[in-house]
């Protein structure tokens, strides 16, 4: 139907001009706010900018009434990395028992399924409830953890089952052959293929944690973490502080974003067009 | 570690292979000698890449046993076995050089860097890759590739090397060209070499022992002369190409010669070794496509009455170079086919639609075990008709 | 020999297994069991009584809760679906070289990887009374006061849901063409069909399993949500999650849960109905 090259159809400039209202639409809003957050001493939640400031930002840090950002902000880190890596852990083991059908694969893959597509506010509330019926104590590195893992599991399952599919069993019967414990077949020769979509795997499990609000919202107990404490604000704070605080926590998620997608690049350049210097 | 010694012969004793109900080998027995180029052909599904598989133990025999220079290897890793495979698909790790591909093993048992590098350049060099030594395998042509494969495969030192359709992703031109490296490899190391393909050239080119497979079975396993000019079933005989089937009912037995007359009236004589055939009993029996005369039927249809010999009308004629293929119909069943000298066919040429009279001698009449339809269809699904 | 990958797989999958036994089945099963309780006081008493269900069943407020809900799913499902078949049409045939291909794909998908209250609240300063869109159109000439259903409206919490969750439909959509093989298309066209045809013939029904799985994410992700809901309708517009957000807030457990399951009922119901389109086992491990 379309040739490799040649002149584009009008239908080409039709959808081109969709996808770039599209991608307007997207991010035409996140814009303003970063720009807004920059609002001067004077100036409200909308344009017109009455100056240029970093009073905002300040008032994260000092005003009583925004509540504890830094202590949430660091909870939210943490708590971001002890998901990814156990998401990437958990789940890389888990795709790779899936490869074989096994008695039970089916309940699992479910219940995973289940997991991912369940209100999220019903999870933390089961949750809640059950640690208060068992007299636990909630708190956002027990309860909430776990509640988080119920989101980001399924994710990093999902992405490695599209890996996987695409991993060629013959690389590890080639180690095998060549005499790899199945130890070293795994360090040396699964893992390393399969690193770009492992990094992937961390990148949602981080992101994924770090901006999760309706599985952590009954859950974190007492300590709040971030996007909680976004959400109190929004009922609450009517200052441009608003928007500070959404710019800084979109700058944590871009460097993850960031970080991990120059990775997977750097690896996949290095495989394609090596410098004769493997890793 | 491989065992101590160095003999690579291989013998399958009673080997069947389930995949949940479906039998892909079937109480399977074979002896490979050491030192051997055997190779396994077969169309697709035949069987042939599990055998392959299972001796170098990527698969578990259901039943069975498999030993190599007399052990038992079920159970045993590769290394153990003294086995390296060489895959369809390379299965150059991507992550690695060149080097470091063919070095791997050399790692895995601890061998210093500059140990392994050595020795894996010594590999390179006898592939000629050595110039390619820091690429990255993305970076290597198909060609390329296979020699890093064959090179990383022998850096074990194994007794066996399997070769899984080693030349199936390489063009017409590289195929050729390789497979007579390869030839030339398995001569210098003078180790067993098993390699799987379904193209019948390739086997009788690089092979000292040709193993013809059909669903899971063995149809035939002999030296490559022997497979094509003496098949043993009608199946290898339609699967290799070079002969004419021919079946049909005993009307005579005398001088042990048997006289056998086809649906059609045609018939043939052929020798009689050992069990004189009943008469009114089916027999099925072969001749080459080579040793058959073709001249045109000039109204005698009296001439078809005479044994060894047959009227058609010509179906298709090839040009083949050396010789020219005539495929000549008869009313009903398969085409016949004669390959006449090119000398021969021009001095007379034929046309589409002559009647004709192919005519050859006793001699070159075998007889064949099993059924008359046996390979019919996957003749159709190989392609495959060589000659 | 058989054992032993068995057991290999049973360990590699036990963790994942357990956290979500642990963290969703159990959950789950309480929730089930809260919503047969007895409350008061903020104390739960362990009872089996079906006053939660009768209350819901019989309460006029209900029907109005769910149907809000559907309401919601519905456009949002037919907008999104709109939007992401034909962003992911675009990225696979007429996107012609990879390194675009991915560059355009990930410019999607990044806003995904942030956060979705920000994001929500980002349309604060867009389509409020003194915001962008009314200060433009002013601008221009086209109104003369602002237009006052922008924001804190069912078309605030629309266009937000959109915003949030059309990505769910274009990536699986995505998927799906992306492994349609070229050549059926070209066979099709030497076979005489036209873009239509070619279109409704061999791309509609290829994308289908995508089009599955992405109404089953933006489905169950708008009537699981409530903090969209509660915060663009300015308090106006309700769903059944966030009536029951409100009954959690007051400790109200046992109706809260009872809700809860009817809700999922409802969910899967709706989840099993798409499911008889599509295997997604098949899909999705294959």
């Amino acid at each position: 139907m379309k040739q490799a090259a040649g002149p584009r159809p009008w239908t080409f400039y039709v959808f081109a001009s969709f996808f770039a209202l599209f991608v307007l639409f997207l991010y035409g809003p996140m814009t303003v706010i970063y720009i807004l957050s920059f609002q001067g001493p004077t100036g409200g939640l909308t344009f017109p900018m009455t100056g240029f400031s970093f009073l905002w930002f300040h008032a994260l840090v000092t005003a009583e009434r925004v509540g504890d950002i830094g202590g949430s902000f660091q909870r939210s880190i943490v708590l971001a990395v002890i998901v990814a890596v156990l998401t990437v852990v958990l789940s890389v083991a888990a795709g790779l028992a899936f490869r074989r059908r096994f008695p039970g694969s089916g309940v699992v893959f479910y219940l995973a399924i289940a997991s991912l597509i369940m209100p999220g506010l019903f999870v933390g509330l089961g949750i809640a409830v059950g640690f208060q019926l068992l007299g636990l104590d909630i708190d956002w590195y027990t309860s909430a953890l776990g509640a988080q893992l119920t989101w980001t599991l399924p994710y990093g399952l999902l992405i490695m089952f599209a890996v996987l599919g695409r991993f060629n069993r013959a690389y590890e019967e080639a180690a095998t052959d060549l005499g790899a414990t199945p130890w070293q077949r795994m360090r040396e020769v699964v893992l390393p293929i399969l690193l770009p979509g492992i990094i992937g795997v961390a990148l949602f499990g981080f992101t994924l944690s770090y901006d999760e609000f309706p599985r952590t919202v009954l859950t974190a107990g007492t300590r709040n973490t971030l996007p909680l404490e976004i959400w109190a604000m929004t009922t609450n704070v009517t200052s441009p502080a608003l928007f500070a605080v959404g710019t800084v926590t979109t700058i944590v998620s871009f460097i993850a974003i960031g970080a991990g997608l120059i990775s997977i690049a750097v690896i996949q350049r290095r495989r394609t067009r090596g410098t004769g210097q493997p890793m | 570690m491989p065992s101590g010694t160095r003999n690579g012969e291989i013998r399958i004793v009673g080997v069947t292979k389930r995949f949940g109900d479906m039998a892909a080998v079937s109480d399977l027995s074979l002896t490979i000698p050491d030192k051997a180029y055997c190779c396994l052909l077969g169309p697709s599904g035949c069987g042939k890449t599990t055998i392959l598989r299972m001796i170098a133990g990527h698969e578990t025999p259901t039943t069975g046993e498999i030993r190599i220079g007399g052990e038992p290897v079920v159970g045993l890793t590769p290394v153990q076995r003294g086995t390296a495979m060489m895959f369809q698909s390379y299965a150059l790790f991507p992550h690695r050089s060149v080097l470091d591909n063919v070095a791997f093993s050399l790692k895995l048992r601890g061998a210093s860097k500059a140990e392994r590098h050595r020795q894996a350049r010594e590999l390179l060099a006898k592939v000629r890759m050595e110039r390619f030594a820091d690429r990255l395998p993305v970076q290597l042509s198909g060609g390329q590739q296979q020699r890093v494969a064959l090179a990383r495969a022998l850096i074990t030192n194994p007794r066996v090397l399997l070769l899984d359709e080693p030349l199936s992703a390489l063009d017409e031109y590289l195929r050729l060209r390789m497979r007579g490296e390869l030839r030339r490899v398995q001569k210098e190391l003078g180790i067993t070499f098993i390699h799987v393909t379904h193209t019948q050239l390739e086997a009788i080119a690089v092979a000292d022992l040709v193993v013809v497979m059909a669903q899971g079975r063995i149809e035939q396993a002999a030296s490559a002369r022997e497979i094509f000019t003496a098949p043993r079933t009608a199946y290898v005989a339609r699967f290799m190409g070079g002969q004419n089937v021919l079946s049909g009912t005993v009307e005579s037995v005398a001088d042990e010669h048997a006289i056998v007359v086809d649906e059609h009236g045609a018939s043939f004589s052929t020798a009689v070794i050992g069990e004189v055939p009943v008469r009114g009993s089916r027999l099925v029996g072969s001749v080459r496509r080579d040793r058959i005369s073709v001249s045109k039927a000039q109204g005698c249809a009296a001439a078809s009455d005479k044994v060894n010999s047959l009227l058609g009308e010509v179906h298709a004629i090839e040009y083949q170079g050396s010789y020219v293929k005539v495929t000549i119909e008869r009313p009903t069943g398969e085409g016949f086919v004669a390959n006449v000298l090119d000398v021969d066919f021009f001095r007379g040429p034929l046309d589409i639609g002559d009647s004709v009279l192919a005519r050859w001698s006793a001699r070159d009449v075998l007889i064949l075990e099993g059924a008359a339809d046996a390979g019919e269809a996957s003749m159709d699904e190989a392609g495959g008709v060589l000659i | 020999m058989k054992a032993l990958p068995r057991l290999a797989s049973w360990l590699q999958v036990a963790p994942v297994a357990l956290i979500l036994v642990l963290f969703f089945g159990l959950p789950m099963l309480v929730v089930v069991t809260v919503s047969f309780f007895d409350y008061g006081q903020g104390r739960l008493y362990p009872t089996f009584i079906f006053d939660n269900y009768v209350e819901i069943f019989s309460s006029s407020v209900t029907l109005r809760l769910y149907l809000s809900s559907l309401k919601f799913a519905l456009i949002v499902w037919a907008v999104t679906l709109l939007i992401g078949f034909n962003i992911a049409y675009f990225l696979v045939f007429h996107v012609r070289t990879l390194l675009w291909q991915i560059g355009l794909f990930l410019l999607c998908t990044v806003p995904f990887w942030t956060s979705n209250i920000i994001r929500m609240i980002s349309w604060i300063p867009f389509l409020g009374r003194n915001g962008i869109f009314n200060q433009t159109l002013e601008g221009a000439g086209i109104t003369s006061q602002p237009l006052e259903f922008l924001l804190f409206s069912d078309f605030a919490v629309i266009v937000a849901y959109v915003h949030l969750f059309t990505l769910f439909m274009v990536v699986p959509i995505f998927n799906s063409m992306a492994r349609i093989d070229r050549s059926l298309i070209e066979a099709a066209y030497d076979a005489g069909a036209g873009p239509w045809r070619i279109f409704s013939e061999i791309i509609l029904p290829l994308s289908k399993t995508g089009i599955a799985l992405g109404s089953i994410f933006v489905i169950t992700l708008v009537m699981g949500d409530f903090f969209v809901v509660k915060t663009m309708s300015g308090g106006q517009s309700a769903s059944v999650v966030s009536a029951l957000s409100n009954e959690i807030s007051a400790i109200q457990y046992p109706p809260a849960a009872a809700n809860a399951m009817i809700l999922v009922a409802i969910v899967t119901l709706m989840v099993s109905g798409i499911l008889r389109l599509v295997d997604i086992r098949k899909e999705l491990i294959a």
